[in-house]
């Protein structure tokens, strides 16, 4: 046995000491440090950051982004998604028109509510429509009219079973790519347009939230005494009470409307972020260095923005986007039963509310396409709230 | 000169923090005596505890063990006895924990599972060990350690916080001899008591290690307590070790700047207010540590050399070892003359 | 009981009445802030002046509001709810047919939650940092980020329309009725009376609408369950036994989960106020014949009676469930037991 007597190799040259956390690192790289830092739950900030981003575009630019006025009926009920293209077909070689001649000026023939219906009405071209397809198809077949438009989708099996049809022009009209509504209005519209109403009501409900909550929170924590235990015991009852069952109760009696539905939700979550500044407040109270600081004489009110602030702060604001993430699943569900907004406003939740009859007779776009996007910006809500509770609330790194 | 039970060479547990890599224990290398009490003293975060944990090679995520050699010898009475723990795998690792190697922790009101009763602790380790014992003389056996602690047998089968502080600590010394086993680790076992606990607590251990031959490290920062129990002494600062030796010669001769520090900031009631030792600087950032000798920027005595080359741990007495180049003029001079 | 355990219980009592006149007040006056006249709301346009005031007088909105208020809370402690406003029953039976379905419902969403919420997140606790730790977690966000409504739609249009193998409404097929009403849960029932196709048609049609709502929530339980179990495997009786040799899957399952459990039974207390909320949403898509259905379609009607008792109802089972979880928590708490 024995200890080593010889000297260490290696430590002959002092360790150069480079710092991590530089101060003098621009915003940027500390944005790209955080990676380092903090490993997955950063990719998870920042994808939930990305969402509530394109979320915010979407909702400045959409009347920009949005194809068509969401609330108008342009296309044909219930075209599927990818639809509402149109094909000029013809008897072969009795066509009047070539390829690339328009069609303004000949008579053509269309079917009731059909993509072309509403497609010539726009264009004011003159047609001639019938009430069903196979009359439209028969129409062509005797001659009646020289051309007709069909659906793109169908020319296919139109051409299989005449095949003395051809086809003269394709890709005339509209694609609808998420398909359009039983009223005949382009569900990508609405969809972009409805990004606008739902972060608007779940930002402004959070926002009325906070600001009752919050200050309440903290006067309450303050204060103590009667005061506080009397407001703790208020806001327990309502916090223990089922969230979508006060929202129901509260937007059936003060009627449909974007202010109504706001209102609702907002009472929903007041007492969460009470607690959260309450808890806060007190807890840190609690803590060692503000009883030193009052100690040292300093006055209230700075020990409030000094000590206290700063570890609220935090906390706020991951539950802020958590409550985002949960007023926009209210909202929608409170649509869903009925009791949303007004129905001139394009609103994802009340998609889904139309779109649940139609469900049976095999349209599933009406309801797939909002329900991807609740999901996604809810989740992309939530995971911003948990990765930024992450970072924000750093847990001690053990050993 | 005693048997040795556990040789440690070159142990190095580094942790991989988001700051950088922190090494906790710097290629430390020492030898525990059979049958002695070994105290570890040093400041919070020179490493004592983490070189107690990487014994049962208890160190997680995200510490490992980088480098070294364990040989636990232990006292031939197990397979595993003579071998490098390094080379168990984990479920073997398993065997020797408790049953040859015993931890006692820090706090113990934290350290008893709150929703199982005194009686269930013991059954339980007994059992994982000794698969064979039945239930009846699992309890039985616990009921004669908790005894032998001085506990009322009755106290057995109530749960850990119905217990008061000086009690759970017995609960757990009782746990750490249930298998009978040949080294006891006490991390900062009695910082949590209050002193007359404390000292109840330290007569207990101190019996039973003569009772049942049992070898003993105590990590501790309170050298008080070493010069009671121990028979050595090992000084760490900053991941190695400063000095080891004897206690009677370490306290009467001590040779490193750090441990003379350490023993004259002790105060005692005679002193006067303005005699209070104070040591210079801070502890030392373990991801980016001063180069040289790690002591350099706060010794008193400082030289050229400190702050260069690290100073090897050299036999200076009897049995009396010391990492400082205060006493390594010969070397010293070889440097100096080659430069 | 200990007088720890009675001290608890009863002190959890005292808290509960306050509490729920609170919520009762509350329901009180928010249903009666409704912009107009109730009486109009329901009678709608072209009713005469009589037929409202007659209406008035026997629903007793003539009456000054603290009158009608105190009268309302007279009635709630005879268990009177008042009598529907649309249809002349008394509220308190509509409540009675319709509240066991919702139970129904709840108990076996809560059987699906809790065991898809305990194993998941357990799981993840125990391999904390690693891939499929944020694997769950990420999908447990997603989970709770699908709007129940819309998860039970997809499930509708695919297991039921798509692939028929399950039905997508109401509790029986058409045609099938319970032949004795015990309890009210008709697959309860089914066994009780040992009819087993009526039980197989039952299960089958409890499948969806319980999946739909168990998963969704099942997306926060796995989450608490994972934070229960990260806090108490951080635990120092953990690390010691780990010193003593003992098996990492006892440590986590045995010894951390029965502390865990503790904490997580009050979650259930938390469960069934979202259970109670999704329920409304659930019976909605899936047209099962509970209370939440019953509120949904009497909101329409602005029978504002049936809507404040069973709203109130359900604050009441909320308020029940939170004491008898929380007792059974000084139950299963040995330090609150002592």
């Amino acid at each position: 046995m024995s200890t080593t007597s010889e000297a260490y190799p290696g430590d002959a040259n002092p360790t150069e000491y480079t710092p991590l956390i530089d101060q003098n690192i621009g915003i940027m790289r500390r944005f790209f440090r955080g990676r380092k830092w903090y490993g997955t739950e950063w990719y998870i900030t920042v994808f939930g950051g990305f969402i509530l981003v394109a979320v915010l575009l979407t909702t400045v630019l959409a009347p920009v982004l949005a194809p068509h006025d969401p609330n108008s009926f342009i296309g044909a009920p219930f075209t599927p998604p990818g639809g509402g293209l149109l094909a000029v077909i013809a008897r072969q070689g009795e066509s009047p028109i070539g390829p690339s001649d328009s069609i303004d000026g000949q008579s053509i023939g269309t079917t009731r509510n059909s993509n072309g219906a509403t497609w010539t009405k726009e264009l004011g071209i003159g047609r001639q429509r019938y009430n069903e397809e196979e009359e439209t198809i028969a129409a062509l077949q005797n001659g009646e009219v020289d051309l007709i438009l069909v659906e793109e989708r169908q020319v296919e099996e139109l051409l299989a079973s005449n095949p003395d049809f051809e086809v003269i022009q394709e890709g005339l009209g509209r694609r609808y790519i998420a398909g359009t509504d039983n009223l005949g209005r382009d569900i990508e519209s609405r969809l972009i347009w409805g990004a606008r109403t739902i972060l608007g009501v779940a930002v402004i409900s959070a926002l009325f939230s906070s600001l009752i909550g919050i200050p309440l929170g903290l006067t309450s924590a303050f204060i103590g005494g009667k005061l506080d235990k009397g407001l703790s015991l208020a806001m327990d009852s309502i916090y223990s009470f089922p969230g979508l069952l006060l929202a129901v109760a509260l937007a059936a009696m003060l009627g449909p409307s974007v202010v109504n539905v706001t209102i609702a939700i907002s009472v929903v979550y007041i007492p969460t972020f009470y607690r959260v500044t309450r808890g806060q407040v007190l807890s840190i109270r609690e803590n060692m260095y503000v009883e030193a600081a009052r100690s040292l004489g300093a006055k209230r009110s700075a020990i409030l923005f000094r000590y206290i602030s700063p570890n609220v702060i935090p906390s706020v604001v991951v539950v802020f986007s958590l409550n985002i993430a949960d007023a926009i699943l209210t909202a929608a569900g409170l649509s869903f039963i009925g009791l949303g907004l007004p129905p001139d406003i394009p609103d994802w939740g009340y998609d889904l509310n139309k779109g649940h009859s139609f469900l049976v007779a095999g349209h599933w776009w009406m309801i797939t396409f909002p329900g991807i996007l609740i999901t996604l910006v809810a989740a992309g809500f939530s995971l911003l709230g948990e990765g930024l509770s992450e970072i924000l609330n750093p847990r001690l790194v053990k050993g | 000169m005693r048997e040795t039970l556990y040789s440690i060479r070159n142990l190095t547990v580094d942790y991989h923090t988001r700051l950088g890599n922190l090494r906790a224990v710097d290629n430390v290398s020492l030898d525990i005596q059979r049958g002695e009490i070994l105290g570890l003293v040093g400041e919070s975060g020179c490493g004592k505890s983490t070189l107690g944990k990487a014994l049962l090679r208890m160190i997680q995520d995200p510490g490992e063990i980088s480098n070294g050699e364990l040989w636990f010898n232990g006292l031939g009475r197990n397979w595993y006895d003579g071998s490098n723990l390094m080379d168990l795998s984990d479920a073997q690792m398993r065997e020797v924990r408790g049953k040859s190697i015993s931890m006692i922790f820090q706090d113990p009101m934290t350290s008893l599972n709150p929703v199982q009763k005194i009686v269930d602790h013991l059954t339980e380790t007994i059992q994982t060990h000794e698969p064979t014992v039945s239930n009846k003389a699992a309890r039985a056996r616990a009921n004669e350690l908790v005894v032998r602690l001085g506990i009322r047998d009755e106290r057995i089968n109530d749960y850990p916080h119905q217990l008061s502080g000086g009690m759970r600590q017995r609960v757990m010394i009782a746990l750490a001899l249930s298998l009978n086993s040949d080294l006891i680790i006490a991390d900062e076992a009695t910082t949590s008591l209050d002193v007359i606990v404390e000292a109840q607590f330290l007569d207990i251990l101190r019996n039973l290690c003569v009772e049942f031959d049992l070898t003993i490290l105590l990590i501790t920062h309170n050298i008080g307590i070493v010069a009671q129990m121990a028979n050595r002494v090992a000084v760490m600062y900053a991941g190695r070790l400063a000095e080891l030796g004897e206690v009677h010669d370490v306290f009467k001769r001590t040779l490193h700047p750090y441990a003379d520090g350490l023993l004259k900031a002790v105060p005692n009631i005679l002193m006067d207010e303005d005699e209070l030792y104070k040591m210079e600087g801070s502890p030392p950032n373990l991801i980016a540590p001063p180069p040289g000798c790690r002591f350099h920027p706060r010794c008193p005595r400082v030289m050229e050399i400190c702050s260069q080359r690290v100073p090897p741990l050299v036999e200076q007495g009897e049995q009396h070892y010391t990492a400082c180049w205060l006493y390594e003029d010969s070397l010293e001079s070889e440097e100096v003359a080659a430069s | 009981m200990s007088t720890g355990l009675r001290r608890y219980v009863v002190v959890r009592l005292l808290l509960t009445i306050p509490m729920l006149l609170i919520l009762v007040t509350l329901v009180f006056f928010v249903l009666r802030i409704i912009p107009g006249d109730p009486a109009l709301a329901v009678l709608r346009e072209g009713a005469s002046e009589e037929q409202l005031q007659s209406f008035r007088v026997a629903t007793g909105l003539d009456q000054p509001l603290h009158v009608q208020y105190l009268e309302f809370l007279g009635g709630l402690l005879r268990l009177d709810f008042g009598e529907s406003m649309t249809r002349n029953v008394p509220v308190i039976d509509e409540i009675k047919t319709f509240f066991p379905a919702t139970v129904e419902l709840a108990l076996a969403a809560m059987m699906v939650t809790t065991t898809v919420g305990i194993l998941f997140g357990v799981y993840a606790a125990h391999h904390r940092k690693k891939a499929s730790d944020y694997g769950i977690r990420i999908s447990s966000i997603i989970l709770y980020s699908i709007p129940i409504f819309w998860l039970g739609l997809m499930l509708q249009m695919i297991v039921g329309a798509k692939f028929g193998w399950l039905p997508v409404s109401g509790r029986l097929s058409a045609g099938n009725t319970p032949e004795e009403t015990i309890t009210g849960l008709y697959t309860i029932d089914a066994i009780l009376t040992l009819n087993w196709d009526l039980f197989v048609d039952a299960v089958r049609h409890l499948i969806l609408p319980a999946v739909t709502l168990g998963l969704v929530l099942a997306g926060i339980f796995i989450r608490l369950t994972r934070a229960n179990m990260l806090g108490v495997l951080e635990q120092d009786y953990i690390t010691a036994g780990r010193a003593r040799g003992l098996r990492e899957r006892v440590l986590v399952y045995k010894h951390g989960l029965r502390n865990a459990a503790i904490p997580i039974v009050t979650l259930l207390g938390l469960q069934v106020a979202l259970l109670l909320a999704g329920a409304i949403l659930t019976e909605t898509t899936f047209s099962w014949p509970g209370l939440g259905r019953l509120v949904v379609d009497r909101i329409y009607d602005r029978d504002f009676t049936t809507l404040q008792g069973s709203i109130i109802f359900f604050a009441l089972i909320v308020a029940l469930v939170s004491l008898l979880v929380d007792v059974l928590y000084g139950f299963l708490d040995p330090r609150i037991r002592y």
